[in-house]
C-alpha cells in the first residue's frame, strides 16, 4: 500500500498496513521536540500532506478599527482577516490571545449585509490543484483544510453570547451571518474539491466537557443544514471526498445530524467527554474516527507507558478494518512532557508491527 | 393584581420586551423591587437553571433568560441601589491567571446573578493577588476561579496559597470549575468546591452563604 492507499483505507474501514501519525504541538513544546529527534532516532510514520485554503481577498485591518471605536484593541493586539480581534494575555497564556467580536455591537441587519467579509480568490485553484498532483505522485494523500468554520467563525464576529440570542429569537442578522460565513465556506470547499484533495477537516465545537452545546433542535434548525449545504458543495464535485469533522466536548447526541449532513469520520472524541468504545459500537460501521487520546489527561499527566496502553487500547476497538485515525485530541500544550508524545509515535509506529 | 408567576413564565422563556413592560406595571402599581426580584424574576432564571442542570436545556436557553432577567433588573437597579433588597453575599470570580477563556465563567457569572449574589467579575488572565485582594477589598465571602487549560489548573492551587498567605482562608469559600477540574483536584488543592455545571456553581454558592448566615 502507498501511504495514500492506507490513508484512505483506515479512513473507509477497509483494512490498513500501518497507523500514520498525526498530531500537532505549541510552539515551546515543538522546540523541545525538535531538540530530542536531534538527539535520538525516531521513526514516524507517515500521516496525509496538507494542502491550504485558498488566499483570501480581504479589507485591511484598518478597515476594521472602526468597529472596536468604543473599545480599542488592546496594544500588542492584531485584527484578522475576517475582522476579528486577538489581544495578546499575561506571558502565563503563551501563544493564547482573547478574542474581540467585531460585531459585538451590531443591532441591524444592514450592518451585517454591509461588513467586509473576506472573499477567496480563485486565483490560487491551479497551484493549489498543482500541489495536490504532486502529492498524489508520490503516493502521498492530501488532506485539506477549510480554514473556515461555520458557527465559530460566525461566533467569532459576533460574540457567543449575541449570535445565540439572536439564533433563539429568529432574528434575520443570525440567518445572514450565518449564510455569509457559509458561502466563504463553500467557496473554500469547491476549491479544494476541485484540486482533488483526498480528505477535507474543519469543524465547529457544538460540545461542552459532559453536555452538548445546543438542543438538538437548535442546531437541527440552524446549523445542520448549513453544514449539509457545505459538505454537499464539495461531494458534488468530488463524491469520494473524506469530510472529518471537528467538535471539541460531548457531541453523542449530536452525531446523527452530523452524519446526516454527510461527515466521514469525526474528531477528536474525547475520552474525558465521550466514551470511545460506546460510541465505537453504536457508529463504528458507518462512521470513522480521528483522535481519542486525551490532552485534558493521558497526554499531560499520564506516563509513556499509559499513552502507549491508551493507543493500543483505542486500536484494538477499531479492529482490523481500521475506522479510527489515532492521535491526540487536540494541540499539544507546553505541560505535555516530551516523552509522551514520543511514546505516541512509537505506539503507533509499533502497532501493527508487533 | 401583578402577577409573579407570569413574570417569572417570560422570564424563564426569554420574553425581553413582555418583561420589560411587566415589570415597569408592577412598579407603577407599587410593587417593591424586592418582591418584583424575589418573586417575578429570579423564581424564572432559577428554573432555567434547573433545568440547565438536568440538560433539559442548554446555553442559548440560559442566555436569553439572563437576558430577560437583566432588562428587569435594570429598572429595578435605582431601588436596588437605594438598599431595598438586601444581597445573599458577593463573589469575585475570574479565569486564572494564563488562561484567556471566559464562555465558562460567564456562565457561572450569570447563574451565581440569578440567585441574586452579588458579583465581580475580574475577566480573564486573573492573578491570585488580583482574586484575594479583590475579595478582601470589597468584602466578598465567595471566589470562583475557573480554567479550561490543563496549564493553568496550578494556579487555582496559588489561589488558595493567596488567600492563606493574605490571612484570608477562613473567610474565604473557594470554588473552582472548568473543563480539567475535578472534585478530586479541588480537594488536593485545597479548595472548597468544585462543580460540574453552572447551575449547580450557583446551588452551592447560595446554600454556602445561607449556612454561614444563619
Amino acid at each position: 500500500m502507498t501511504s495514500r492507499e492506507n490513508y484512505l483505507a483506515i479512513a473507509r474501514r477497509q483494512g490498513y498496513e500501518y497507523m500514520p501519525v498525526h498530531f500537532n504541538m505549541c510552539p515551546s513544546l515543538q522546540e523541545r521536540f525538535e531538540q530530542y529527534r536531534k538527539e535520538h532516532d525516531l521513526f514516524i510514520p507517515e500521516g496525509p500532506s496538507h494542502v491550504g485554503a485558498l488566499p483570501m481577498i480581504c479589507a485591511a485591518p484598518e478597515e476594521f478599527e472602526k468597529f472596536y471605536e468604543d473599545n480599542p484593541i488592546k496594544a500588542g493586539g492584531t485584527i484578522d482577516k475576517w475582522g476579528v480581534g486577538h489581544e495578546p494575555g499575561s506571558k502565563a497564556a503563551f501563544h493564547m490571545t482573547y478574542m474581540r467580536h467585531p460585531m459585538e455591537n451590531f443591532d441591524s441587519l444592514e450592518q451585517i449585509q454591509s461588513y467586509p467579509f473576506p472573499v477567496f480568490t480563485p486565483e490560487g485553484a491551479d497551484r493549489q490543484k498543482a500541489q495536490v498532483e504532486a502529492y498524489h505522485a508520490q503516493g502521498k494523500a492530501v488532506q485539506g483544510g477549510l480554514n473556515c468554520s461555520l458557527w465559530e467563525q460566525a461566533w467569532y464576529l459576533r460574540g457567543m453570547e449575541n449570535l445565540f440570542c439572536d439564533m433563539m429569537s429568529e432574528d434575520p442578522m443570525a440567518e445572514e451571518l450565518l449564510d455569509r460565513v457559509t458561502d466563504v465556506a463553500v467557496a473554500q470547499m469547491e476549491s479544494l474539491a476541485r484540486a482533488g484533495v483526498d480528505s477535507v477537516y474543519f469543524g465547529d465545537d457544538i460540545g461542552m466537557q459532559h453536555t452538548i452545546m445546543m438542543s438538538e433542535e437548535l442546531y437541527g434548525e440552524w446549523l445542520k443544514p448549513r453544514l449539509k449545504r457545505l459538505i454537499d458543495a464539495g461531494k458534488a464535485i468530488k463524491p469520494d471526498l473524506i469530510v472529518i469533522y471537528h467538535s471539541c466536548g460531548h457531541v453523542n447526541e449530536l452525531i446523527p445530524q452530523l452524519m446526516e449532513a454527510g461527515i466521514d469520520v469525526l474528531n477528536p472524541v474525547q475520552p474525558e467527554c465521550m466514551e470511545f468504545k460506546q460510541i465505537h459500537a453504536e457508529y463504528g460501521d458507518v462512521l470513522s474516527f480521528h483522535g481519542t487520546i486525551g490532552t485534558q489527561s493521558t497526554m499531560p499527566f499520564g506516563t509513556p507507558e499509559d499513552v502507549r496502553e491508551m493507543v493500543f487500547k483505542n486500536l484494538d476497538i477499531a479492529g482490523k478494518k481500521g475506522g479510527l485515525f489515532v492521535a491526540p485530541t487536540h494541540l499539544l500544550e507546553p505541560d505535555v512532557p516530551v516523552e509522551n508524545v514520543v511514546a505516541y509515535i512509537k505506539a503507533c509506529a509499533e502497532y501493527t508491527s508487533r | 393584581m401583578i402577577d409573579f408567576v407570569e413574570m417569572s413564565k417570560m422570564v424563564e422563556t426569554g420574553k425581553v420586551k413582555v418583561v420589560k413592560e411587566l415589570v415597569s406595571k408592577a412598579l407603577e402599581e407599587g410593587a417593591s423591587a424586592s418582591d418584583i426580584l424575589n418573586k417575578g424574576l429570579l423564581p424564572g432564571m432559577n428554573a432555567v437553571g434547573e433545568k440547565f442542570k438536568n440538560n433539559e436545556v442548554y446555553i442559548p436557553e440560559v442566555l436569553i433568560s439572563a437576558r430577560a432577567l437583566n432588562t428587569g433588573v435594570n429598572l429595578l437597579k435605582p431601588l436596588l441601589a437605594a438598599g431595598d433588597v438586601e444581597k445573599p453575599g458577593t463573589a469575585v470570580i475570574g479565569t486564572v491567571h494564563g488562561d484567556l477563556h471566559d464562555i465558562g465563567k460567564n456562565l457561572v457569572k450569570m447563574m451565581l446573578e440569578s440567585k441574586g449574589i452579588e458579583v465581580i467579575d475580574l475577566g480573564v488572565d486573573v492573578t491570585a493577588d488580583q482574586f484575594i485582594s479583590t475579595a478582601k477589598e470589597k468584602g466578598a465571602q465567595i471566589v470562583c476561579c475557573s480554567t479550561l487549560l490543563t496549564t493553568t489548573m496550578p494556579e487555582m492551587e496559588n489561589v488558595v496559597k493567596e488567600a492563606q498567605a493574605q490571612g484570608m482562608r477562613e473567610d474565604l469559600f473557594i470554588m473552582i470549575g472548568g473543563a480539567p477540574t475535578s472534585d478530586e483536584f479541588c480537594k488536593k488543592i485545597g479548595a472548597d468546591c468544585y462543580t460540574q455545571d453552572a447551575a449547580s456553581a450557583a446551588d452551592a454558592a447560595l446554600a454556602w452563604l445561607k449556612e454561614k448566615n444563619a
